[in-house]
């Protein structure tokens, strides 16, 4: 008997120490990697190169002269240190590595331009706005094949929204934007049999109305779908089944250059040249796609296993930069991260957020402009990032040319400036303890909350409480340490009275439209700051008015130079993402405005060169 | 004895309920929920509220607790948030990965720790002996994903003598001759590396069992019986010596889902210890609580086994 009540209390000891180490273990290789946008278009994005200076850091495409081989397979690593969760349908994924796969067999619709939106060239369909009458008319191109031979119809644009809008639908998809198609709530209530918004015209030509139109239309948004679904192979297929099914987890049709032939469950995919794809047929015979983990990447990539990587962390950039087999190709990410204050509470009852600058520690607008220019952010970028991360002056990143306000200063290292706003908003040092008390002279204790991360995270977040402290501030961390990344969004959402100021990050995905995150009714506006002027230009970016673009550019920088003045959300940093690629490959392009097509790639050696 | 294995049967039941309590509020304990995970600028707080809703997470966790018990007495381990598939579908997958790299590496170790256990103890004290023991000693020093990293380089990335990850070639055909031997030599290189970190234990039980043995009376009887030393060791010692090796059988043997989170990692190989833990990582609670009850039950039916072994290799043990 007493050794049964040994194992299990043994037993349950491993148990707590698992979980106990795990928690401290998270997001291992993600450094504040909060947020990957829903990459609703990742890989058919075709967004704009911006001229700021630091875009010459890296080349945007591999031309690689010599001659092509004939086919070739092409090895592509997927730096993760997990199995991927293998929902290849654009309908149904969750895990944005899945849409990274599915990528080389795109069901995309559109093609997008430089500014990230719609374009009618190259694309399968093209897309008509009538903003008058809250209609869209999308109407595909004739003779475009599935890569089983099988045509593509319109019932394969319309199948999305009937999966997406069915009671029996999971995903997050089922949004307010999908709602915002005339008959979506209905057919999700079950009281009707189909979405009343959607009207095919004939067989080529769908129409879709909607309560309200905004510019979010021409990035894909308001509740547009951008991609077909097979209908000939999953509309008979019962939606609460879809996500399990073979035709979604082992041979999914496509649109795009490549099919696909092999999937090893969570490790790696094999893909085969579509020999129906409507651009022509793809010079590669195939691609595979391979988890690979962070670990042993840099090595991988030296010795020629693979041609191209990506996921691949900046960071790991020292690690690759001699190799001479590989060219290292760079863009800005659709990224910020930032610095919040707390400056109010969500009030869920009502659902809004209530800014309380009396009320609130943060409230001074002077204290928290002068905690930016005490963050010496330039440095960590230099000497923590190798420069892959540079100091953000705004929230819209630069690579959003027509939005982004290269003018703003943002908050530049400058701790005597900070000092003295310190000294003249009356925050001093009364007792002599080098630390400044607050106005009324009470101890000013400042609690902020990190995210956990890779090593260097710790020594990063120390230096900037160490900047802090320099300029006489008490900055302490929430909890006295690193936070796990779902313990540290679950605490700034309900606004943990222990939070007073805190690091996030946002991928901004291709529409930067500050709705959803600086709006007063969103939950996800973590400072909680709101005002009338705010909510004026919010609500103004995707307004009908903002069709007109101009406009649009304007209330977009207003809404960047407001931000700034209030300083409740300071931007700390833009990053690059990297892309290792083999020097066999060519024809391959990162460059937002002319994206690689797939079936172009072509290969100058048999095996990637090593090193 | 037969009593005595179902009496310990039926005390199991307990011991897992007050499991499967305690993992289902540890579980709940931790900070987020798997929906956490999913917020971006583009999602809808609306929507994630009422997917929480339609899973039931804004229950009382009691009211949780009793649907999950609930299934779990029917078989039904529930469905995984991040993989979307039924739990027993993903364990049985990754799972099956798991035991064949166990099982690998479990032959592997006996074959290694065995021969080199007994010789340690057969010449204690010589040269021989002294490397044998420097050996698991730095095999039991070395961290595992040193040794992980040092392998796959120098003989994967390096000599090229084997694959550097995954389970199995993705252009192998399922089925085929070439998709076995795929998966066999992709299994070869992490079994190895799994083999040499556990052989310390075997080897140094084994020694110092025979070393103590080569005083023992029995031992004594047999050589003035005249039967030769070689005789000796393989046929007298040898048994006696792996009693001790025997006990752990049981747990060797249900530990064989264990997995490895570093091996797993460093070699991209999907098995049970990555499961584990990425499924922690994602608050993905239906697999969480599934693996915890399925290794505590496979912990309790180890010592049960044990102890069973024990008995029949040892006559004078009886389970009472």
């Amino acid at each position: 008997m007493k050794k049964q009540h040994w194992s299990l209390l043994a037993l349950l000891f491993a148990l707590v120490l698992a979980l106990a180490a795990c928690s401290g273990n998270t997001a291992e290789e993600k450094p504040e990697d909060t947020d990957k946008p829903e990459e609703t278009d990742t890989t058919t994005d075709a967004p704009e190169e911006t001229d700021t200076a630091s875009d010459a850091l890296f080349d945007l495409a591999v031309t690689n002269e010599g001659e092509a081989i004939d086919g070739g397979i092409l090895k592509v690593a997927m730096v993760k240190d997990e199995p991927f969760a293998g929902i290849f349908s654009w309908e149904l994924y969750e895990d944005a590595y899945d849409a990274d796969i599915m990528g080389y067999a795109s069901n995309s619709l559109f093609e997008v331009d430089g500014n990230f939106m719609i374009t009618d060239e190259g694309s399968i369909a093209s897309l008509d706005v009538d903003q008058e009458n809250n209609k869209v008319t999308v109407k595909i191109r004739e003779g475009v094949k599935w890569s089983d031979g099988e045509p593509l119809t319109i019932e394969d644009v319309i199948l999305p929204y009937l999966i997406i809008g069915h009671p029996d639908y999971t995903g997050v998809r089922y949004d307010s934007q999908f709602q915002n198609i005339i008959g979506a709530e209905e057919y999700n209530a079950g009281t009707a049999d189909t979405i009343s918004g959607l009207k095919q015209i004939d067989d080529h030509t769908l129409e879709i109305s909607f309560k309200q139109l905004s510019p979010a239309i021409f990035y894909g948004g308001d509740g547009l779908w951008t991609y077909a679904a097979p209908a000939h192979q999953i509309a008979d297929i019962p939606v609460a089944e879809l996500v399990e099914h073979d035709a979604v987890r082992k041979n999914p049709v496509t649109l795009g250059a490549f099919k696909f032939k092999n999937i090893v469950p969570g490790e790696s995919v094999e893909f085969e040249k579509n020999e129906h794809y409507w651009k022509g047929e793809p010079k590669l015979d195939g691609v595979i796609v391979q988890v690979v983990p962070s670990s042993s990447i840099s090595v991988a990539l030296g010795s020629g296993e693979y041609d191209l990587a990506f996921a691949f962390n900046a960071t790991k950039m020292p690690e690759i930069e001699n190799y001479e087999n590989i060219s290292v190709l760079g863009r800005p990410e659709l990224y910020y991260s930032y610095l919040g204050f707390k400056v109010g509470k969500f009030d869920t009852e009502n659902g809004i957020n209530v800014t309380d600058f009396e009320g609130s520690k943060m409230g001074d607008v002077k204290l928290r402009q002068a905690m930016g220019y005490a963050l010496d952010i330039e440095a960590v970028s230099e000497i923590y990032y190798n420069g892959l991360r540079e100091r953000a002056n705004s929230l819209i990143p630069p690579v959003f040319e027509s939005f982004y306000d290269a003018s703003l200063e943002g908050y530049v290292f400058d701790p005597a400036k900070a000092e003295s706003i310190l000294d003249e908003a009356g925050y001093v040092d009364v007792d002599g303890d080098g630390l400044r008390e607050d106005p009324n002279g009470e101890k000013l204790e400042i609690k902020l909350a990190a995210m956990s991360g890779d090593a260097t995270q710790e020594d990063i977040i120390s230096y900037y409480l160490q900047n802090w402290k320099d300029v006489g501030l008490n900055v302490t961390l929430t909890t006295g340490r690193l936070i796990e990344f779902n313990s540290f969004y679950d605490k700034v959402q309900a606004d943990d009275p222990e939070i007073d100021i805190f690091m996030g990050a946002w991928g901004t995905g291709t529409n930067p439209s500050p709705s959803g995150l600086y709006g007063a009714v969103d939950q996800f506006n973590f400072s909680r700051y709101t005002s009338d002027e705010l909510e004026a230009l919010v609500k103004g970016i995707d307004s009908p008015q903002a069709f007109d673009a101009e406009w649009r550019a304007e209330q977009f920088k207003a809404f960047q130079q407001h931000i700034e003045e209030v300083a409740t959300t300071i931007p700390m940093q833009f990053r690059y993402e990297i892309f290792p690629v083999n020097k066999r490959v060519k024809n391959y392009s990162v460059d937002y405005s002319e994206p690689t097509e797939l079936h172009e790639i072509e290969l100058v050696a048999e095996e990637p060169i090593a090193n | 004895m037969w009593k005595t294995v179902l009496r310990r049967v039926v005390i199991m039941i307990p011991q897992l309920f007050v499991l499967s309590l305690l993992v289902f509020i540890l579980a709940k304990f931790m900070p987020g929920d798997p929906f956490t995970g999913l917020i971006t600028p583009e999602t809808d707080p609306a929507r994630i509220e009422e997917l929480r809703e339609r899973a039931g997470l804004n229950d009382p966790w009691y009211m949780q607790y009793a649907r999950w018990v609930g299934n779990l007495v029917q078989g039904d381990l529930g469905t995984s948030y991040r993989f979307k598939q039924p739990v027993e579908d993903i364990i049985g997958e990754k799972g099956l990965n798991t035991l064949w790299l166990s099982l690998l590496s479990v032959i592997l170790l006996y074959l290694i720790a065995i021969p080199l256990g007994m010789l340690a103890g057969r010449y204690n004290n010589s040269k021989l002996d002294k490397a044998i023991v420097l050996y698991s000693f730095i095999s039991y020093a070395i961290p595992t994903f040193v040794l992980a990293l040092l392998f796959l380089f120098l003989f994967g990335y390096t000599l090229h003598w084997f694959p550097t990850i995954g389970s199995v070639d993705v252009s192998a055909v399922p089925g085929s001759f070439d998709w076995y031997w795929s998966k066999i030599y992709h299994l070869i290189l992490p079994a190895i590396t799994f083999a040499i970190l556990g052989t310390t234990g075997v080897i140094q039980y084994l020694r110092s069992e025979i070393i103590d043995a080569k005083s023992l009376d029995y031992v004594r009887t047999a050589r003035s019986k005249g039967i030769p030393m070689k005789k000796v060791y393989s046929k007298h010692i040898f048994r006696n010596s792996l009693l001790p090796i025997a006990a752990f059988l049981g747990f060797t043997i249900t530990g064989l889902l264990g997995g490895s989170i570093f091996i797993e990692t460093i070699f991209g190989y999907p098995g049970m210890g990555q499961l584990f833990i990425t499924s922690i990582l994602s608050r993905d609670y239906s697999v969480i609580t599934a693996l915890v009850m399925l290794y505590g039950f496979l912990t309790l039916l180890g010592s049960l086994l044990s102890d069973i072994i024990m008995s029949i290799v040892d006559p004078r043990i009886r389970i009472e």
